[in-house]
């Protein structure tokens, strides 16, 4: 009890010094700097009209290099952890008729929608990392639904390296063509799409590099899935 | 005064907080974890809100002016991919500790210590 | 050559890493010699990068995408940035050899890729220019490292990442608030622009947002109430990996901690959150330097040695003077080499003789001399005697904490090191004059690298104005905040 207590007291200090730093930051007043920036120049420095997507991909792109290096370190790391000599699926109940064939009819457009969200990315909310989390459902729909599924996992580690190199290869492209690491040369150098913003053919590198990020993500969580669903057995 | 939203980012960051001090289920800690990252995220994105102003995305009618700040969204984006990642890494880790002590309760985990 | 392929030292590890799957077919050996090849190439351009902004002595500008700060993200390489972007590819290139002979656990693929992005996050914390991205790379530094600390699947490793996972969920939780109470009072990320407009941020809001950034990164940093994790997971960790940690993971954090520390200058309450620093120092020095002094096991007690020294290298930091910084970055680089001898050579033994209790350290003079002769200089320099390196960086950072006022910081840290004595040299007693024993054999790669370490202790030991010098141009290039934004193509945003 007196842990608790001692606990709680703690917490409300800690809300109360928080409380008196968030009352100088007033909620819902317009503060914009460098976001301003961003909004009046959006359209005609990355041809996205998604703010928020051209941030992440496009002017801040060493975050989101970043961000993908982080799945990538925790899908490896899991199956540096979780690794064993021998490792099998050991569930024992198959799912039921509804799960089943419910699994069977959705798997392809569930693979379908997540594409869609992240080849969308610069246009729509979304992007590569729920577009990729949507491939991963369907993947572990496929897990619940029989007990003996696995996906290929050479094929998925090698995919998961190539696109991992074909992000990095993008960047060092933009550095040979531009000058600078992660340069759009798609968008300011061939200005392609210039006459389709707000359409699909437009936003330079960003869907690309969009779709590489969510093939990236899909593999990733799919293969975190498996490994965590794995048992060792003995030979 | 403090904004609602503050108010309740602010209290999940406690109450994750909280989870982790006091409860003795490894997975109830990571799981106070996932709840604290949640209240950071919220409060990050409620700084950057404008009154009045509609989502960044700058088609049908939206203009450069009538949208609120982009970049602590493109921020929280990042926040949220690097939890997941954090937690995938913590569960593989109790998995882990399962296996070697037959037991998630912290008090009982305790080979190294001083 | 064009100063924007620095971005290669982000790029190379990142794309070797990815490069590993399609590899690992080729067999254990072959991916860890595949290891060695691009450590060394970083090692490259890494010199590359070092000699390029010492000779012209401007700062290396990379903008990624073209983007002028604060528009986009770049990454600041100073005079601090190359010396330790150096010591980062050096260091990891040292225990990519040493690996070869240390890890024997599966799956060696995986580790290497792991290996490099430890590299890679500690690189990326030091050289950026941006508050978010260095919260990114702080990421990649510490999920790299807790994969690492449970890589060798015991129960205690597994124990010690989980404490090390906890404390640093909370630790970047903090972080994150902390970015965004000062991304709400200035509008901006960049850390040049930050430092412009830090004068207009509402006091308070200046301090917690300070204070909560100095939390979290203190669990990177491994001060004081937050280090709880550092011991267990150097203890657990594998060897190559200590060593890493001690060499340049947690020197990423206290740096990215001087950075943001002395960039908020401006700010009004700034001196009320250097004393909170201080204060936290002051107890990581002296409770690590006790607790080292109960160790049986000789790699734990190495560990607390560390966090000690760290937390005197964090007393130099928190002074708030030129001085203090020199000396703080001097010390971090004397820290540096010699914690890589010594957790090498702890390594190696224990890799030889199978275990780091003290018991397997009797009679280790004649046993592995070589080795035991590597431990000896590496113990000697941290203790602090003249003539080895470590004594000018500390007494450097004692004569400036007096300088600053801080007597009594000064007089406890100087209890501390007799204290650190008393272990130290119990440990070189125990090596030569307690025990017997028949020599083994010692792999003569590995003591090259202990040789080639121990005569850089001793020689900036003898002839300390060289690396004196270059450490001051590095502490400058912190302290000096002013200069700082002046290097940094800002371009006006806004009204």
């Amino acid at each position: 009890m007196l842990k608790r207590a001692l606990a709680i007291i703690f917490l409300l200090i800690i809300g109360y010094w928080l409380a008196q730093g968030l009352a100088g930051v007033p909620f819902g007043e317009d503060r914009m700097l460098v976001g301003q920036y961003y909004l009046d120049h959006v359209k005609g420095q990355t041809g996205a009209v998604n703010a928020v997507t051209a941030i992440v991909v496009n002017y801040r792109g060493f975050d989101t290099l970043g961000e993908v290096t982080v799945l990538f370190i925790a899908s490896t790391g899991v199956g540096a952890l979780l690794w064993r000599k021998k490792r099998e699926r050991t569930a024992k109940t198959e799912g039921s008729m509804v799960l089943t064939t419910g699994t069977t009819l959705l798997f392809p457009f569930v693979v379908l929608f997540g594409a869609y969200i992240f080849i969308h990315g610069h246009l729509t909310p979304g992007g590569g990392f729920p577009g990729g989390a949507t491939i991963a459902t369907a993947f572990l729909l496929l897990y619940m639904a029989f007990i003996t599924y696995e996906i290929p996992h050479k094929a998925f580690e090698k995919t998961e390296g190539i696109v991992g190199m074909a992000y990095v290869l993008v960047g060092l492209i933009g550095l040979a063509i531009g000058g600078y690491f992660l340069y759009d040369w798609i968008w300011q150098d061939w200005k392609l799409g210039a006459d389709n913003i707000g359409r699909l053919l437009s936003g330079g590198f960003i869907p690309i590099i969009y779709t590489i990020i969510g093939i990236k993500v899909g593999t990733e969580l799919s293969g975190i899935i498996d490994n965590m669903l794995k048992e060792e057995v003995s030979e | 005064m403090i904004s609602v939203y503050y108010f309740g980012a602010v209290s999940l960051i406690l109450i994750g907080l909280y989870a982790v001090l006091v409860k003795k289920n490894l997975l109830k800690i990571l799981i106070g974890l996932s709840i604290m990252e949640t209240g950071v995220n919220l409060l990050l994105v409620s700084v950057g809100y404008v009154s009045g102003k509609s989502a960044p995305i700058l088609s049908e009618g939206i203009g450069p002016n009538q949208a609120v700040d982009p970049i602590p969204q493109a921020l929280v984006l990042t926040a949220i991919v690097i939890g997941v990642a954090t937690t995938a890494m913590a569960l593989s880790v109790a998995i882990l500790i399962h296996e070697k002590y037959g037991t998630l309760n912290v008090e009982e985990i305790r080979r190294l210590r001083g | 050559m064009n100063g924007q392929y620095a971005s290669l030292l982000i790029a190379l590890p990142l794309i070797s890493a990815f490069f590993v799957p399609l590899i690992k077919g080729l067999g254990k050996k072959a991916v860890k010699y595949y290891l060695v090849a691009i450590t060394a190439l970083q090692t490259g351009i890494a010199a590359w990068v070092f000699q390029q902004v010492y000779t012209s002595g401007e700062p290396i500008i990379v903008m990624a995408g073209g983007w002028k700060p604060p528009v986009g993200i770049n990454l600041y390489i100073g005079h601090f940035a190359a010396l330790f972007v150096l010591i980062v590819a050096a260091v990891s290139f040292m225990m990519a050899v040493f690996s070869i002979r240390a890890v024997e656990v599966e799956p060696i693929d995986k580790y290497t890729m792991l290996f490099l992005l430890l590299m890679l996050g500690a690189t990326g914390m030091i050289s950026t220019g941006d508050l978010f991205n260095l919260f990114v790379f702080m990421e990649i530094t510490a999920i790299s490292a807790y994969a690492l600390t449970a890589y060798n699947k015991t129960g205690e490793a597994a124990e010690a990442s989980m404490k090390y996972i906890v404390l640093g969920g909370i630790g970047s939780s903090f972080f994150l608030i902390g970015i965004a109470l000062i991304y709400g009072a200035t509008g901006t990320l960049n850390m040049a622009h930050l430092a412009q407009l830090a004068g207009a941020i509402d006091p308070t809001v200046a301090q917690v947002g300070l204070a909560l950034i100095v939390f979290g990164l203190a669990v990177e940093a491994e001060l004081f109430p937050l280090n709880a994790w550092a011991p267990d997971a150097y203890q657990a960790a594998p060897h190559p990996i200590t060593a890493m940690f001690s060499a340049f993971v947690v020197k990423a954090g206290l740096y990215a901690m001087a950075r943001l520390l002395y960039l908020m200058q401006a700010v009004e309450s700034w001196h009320s959150v250097l004393k909170m620093l201080v204060i936290m120092a002051t107890l990581t020095v002296f409770v690590a330097e006790f607790s080292a002094l109960r160790q049986r096991n000789v790699k734990r007690m190495i560990a607390y040695s560390s966090i000690a020294q760290i937390g005197l290298i964090a007393l130099a930091f928190a002074l708030g003077t030129q001085s203090g910084v020199d000396a703080g970055v001097f010390h971090m680089v004397n820290h540096a080499i010699v914690k890589a001898l010594l957790f090498l050579a702890v390594g190696h033994v224990a890799v030889t003789l199978g275990g780091t209790s003290l018991e397997h350290f009797e009679g280790l003079g004649k046993r592995m001399p070589l080795t035991a002769f590597a431990i000896t200089v590496g113990a000697v320099a941290a203790v602090g005697i003249p003539l080895f390196n470590v004594f000018w960086s500390k007494l450097r950072i004692l004569l400036a904490a007096i300088g600053a006022g801080y007597t009594w910081a000064a007089a406890l840290v100087l209890i501390a090191s007799v204290v650190e004595a008393v272990y130290y040299f119990r440990l070189i007693h125990t090596m030569w004059f307690a025990g017997e024993g028949e020599k083994v054999s010692e792999n003569m790669a590995l003591g090259l690298v202990m040789l080639f370490l121990a005569a850089l202790v001793i020689v900036i030991g003898v002839y300390p104005d060289y690396a004196w010098s270059i450490a001051q141009k590095a502490g400058s290039d912190i302290f000096n905040v002013a200069q700082y934004v002046k290097n940094v193509p800002l371009m006006g945003v806004g009204a």
